[in-house]
């Protein structure tokens, strides 16, 4: 009995070891970037590393928000990215609701056109995109970006959404139907409801994938920086190395911070989603 | 299924958008970038004629590129191992019956959320000489370690290596778990009762179970990282020389800064049609088995 005991406490500590080894890979070069954001640059090239701050300092953070126009980028990937939640979800909801409850040769080659539009890396299209986009006029404004984030998100959402609208019973609708419900009153009384929880999952899971969008602000637009291609072009300072470590790991951290609470509040969303769809970030 | 040609209209209409967004981005781009492909372009030297298969003969002239083609195919072989291998530990691990499981399972999930040029900035300070995490760890055991990861073509390849494995595996580890889940508690149970070890179990009961959709999981996210780009613009810019181009920093360097924009569209014709027939060579052997 002892025995058994015994050997249930052990295991139960040699799976605490393993989960804080894990732990420890993932959040410790992250408390790295933080406390190399608040300590000041002399004692930040300093070997070995200090990894407790003795005179902790906002001013990277300060510098930030004076001299590199932090305000503006935070505000410029809010723009960007609630607009193409807001509409990439309508969008993808009339798609997905449609492919789901509609059945025609034009239909399944058009589903098929979007899965297949998934196989396309964006190095492939750029540079006629990108030159598109200059003709047209969108290179560099919100709704040149804005259309190119939709776009990125598109597929993966009309996937999952059709996945959830399918396992819908068709008869509800029926129903509704007869019981003298118009379209417009069907899709907003009953199926939206109804797809709430999904429509939260792809809202989440597109959330992260749009803040981690990289390619597209980068190519597609100079003036108008978000957060990830603002953390690529921060001024050296005079600091006589090649990265510009006391700013970039403050704007680091000015985006991991929000990364980790939404992570921590929306765990279970998140892990629906990519178990859905396996979704890439 | 509704049927009648109103319903089909209204069914057209809702797909519109959807479709008209997504064939602007990609339908004229993608015929744009294949017609290219066949002319010589350069917008320096003013030049646009048609030289036929020219440009797809001189690619595997050019020593940029092979070296390129070099590095991503050991950039995805090397980084697709390790994420089996230890996708497949670490899907135990966060399947451990135990009461910090949510906590792990959330902590695992921040580095699929950062965003990559976040990871790959840290990486390039991370593995500098004199300042870096990873020296400074080493050196706490071997005092008079010495190494710049990232000036060594080697080391600055394991170090690109390693950091795509430390932000991807999380997410490729949840993906194996999702398939963990669907094994019945019942088959290890009986394995127990016929005296069967758990490392047995493991090998013949959740190994086989898993190994179909650990193959189906590896195709995006081989597609994913034949295309990566993110990582080496933030972390080494292709160097030393250009020996952690990856085939898509490559193209992306040839069409915006050298401005060979036929050139540049033949690799991203090859690098298109390497993907079609891996994915679809793939998808023959996932549904085979």
């Amino acid at each position: 009995m002892l025995k058994s005991k015994q050997k249930l406490f052990l295991t139960g500590v040699f799976k605490w070891i393993i989960a804080l080894l894990v732990a420890f890979l993932i959040l410790f070069p992250l408390y790295w970037i933080f406390i190399s954001s608040i300590t000041p640059s002399g004692e930040l090239f300093q070997r070995p590393i200090n990894y407790l701050p003795e005179n902790p300092t906002l001013s990277n953070y300060i510098f930030l928000l004076k001299n590199v126009g932090l305000m503006n980028k935070i505000i410029s990937t809010v723009i960007i990215i609630g607009i193409t939640l807001i509409v990439s979800t309508i969008v993808s909801i009339m798609a997905a609701y449609a492919f789901a409850r509609y059945n025609s040769l034009g239909l399944n080659i058009a589903f098929l056109f979007i899965l297949f539009s998934m196989l396309i890396p964006n190095v492939v299209t750029a540079r006629p995109l990108y030159d598109f986009m200059r003709k047209v006029d969108l290179y560099d404004t919100y709704p040149g970006l804005i259309i190119l984030y939709i776009s990125q998100v598109i597929p993966f959402t009309v996937l999952i959404l059709r996945n959830f609208v399918n396992n819908i019973p068709i008869s509800i609708e029926e129903a509704a139907a007869i019981d003298g419900a118009n379209f417009f009153q069907m899709i907003f009384n009953i199926v939206l409801p109804l797809l709430k929880p999904a429509i939260a999952t792809v809202a989440i899971t597109n959330f992260i994938i749009c803040l981690n969008e990289f390619f597209i602000p980068l190519f597609y637009a100079n003036n108008i920086q978000v957060l990830s291609t603002a953390i690529t072009q921060l001024p050296l300072q005079g600091n006589m190395y090649s990265v510009p470590w006391d700013l970039v790991s403050a704007m680091g951290w000015i985006i991991i911070l929000p990364i980790i609470i939404f992570v921590a509040v929306f765990e279970k969303q998140i892990m629906d989603g990519i178990m859905a769809g396996g979704v890439k970030a | 299924m509704k049927k009648n040609k109103s319903m089909l209209l209204i069914a057209w209409l809702l797909v519109l958008p959807a479709l008209v967004i997504r064939g602007f981005t990609i339908i004229y781009p993608i015929f744009a970038t294949f017609k290219i492909s066949f002319y010589k372009v350069s917008l320096l030297r003013g030049i646009n004629e048609f030289v036929g298969l020219q440009n797809y003969l001189d690619v595997f002239k050019d020593p940029k590129v092979l070296t390129a083609i070099q590095f991503t195919f050991i950039f995805v072989v090397v980084s697709m191992l390790l994420h089996i291998i230890f996708g497949v530990i670490l899907a135990l691990i966060l399947n451990m019956d135990f009461k910090g499981r949510r906590f792990l399972r959330t902590i695992v999930l921040i580095p699929w959320a950062m965003p990559m040029v976040v990871i790959g900035m840290a990486a390039k300070w991370g593995f500098n000489n004199d300042y870096g995490l990873v020296n400074d760890f080493i050196r706490r055991f071997f005092a008079n370690f010495e190494l710049s990861w990232l000036i060594h073509t080697n080391t600055a390849r394991f170090a690109v290596i390693a950091m795509d494995v430390w932000k991807d595996l999380p997410f490729f580890a949840i993906l194996v778990l999702a398939g963990l889940q669907f094994i019945p508690n019942e088959l290890y149970e009986a394995a127990r009762v016929d005296g069967a070890t758990k490392v047995q179990a493991f090998l013949k009961i959740t190994l086989p179970l898993i190994m179909k959709n650990i193959l189906i999981l590896s195709i995006p996210f081989t597609m994913w990282r034949l295309a990566s780009f993110d990582i080496v613009y933030a972390m080494t810019s292709g160097g030393p020389g250009s020996d952690t181009e990856l085939i898509a920093y490559r193209i992306t360097t040839e069409v915006f800064t050298n401005l060979n924009l036929g050139y540049g569209a033949t690799l991203a014709v090859l690098l298109f049609i390497a993907m079609l027939i891996f994915s679809s060579l793939n998808l023959y052997v996932a549904n085979k088995k």
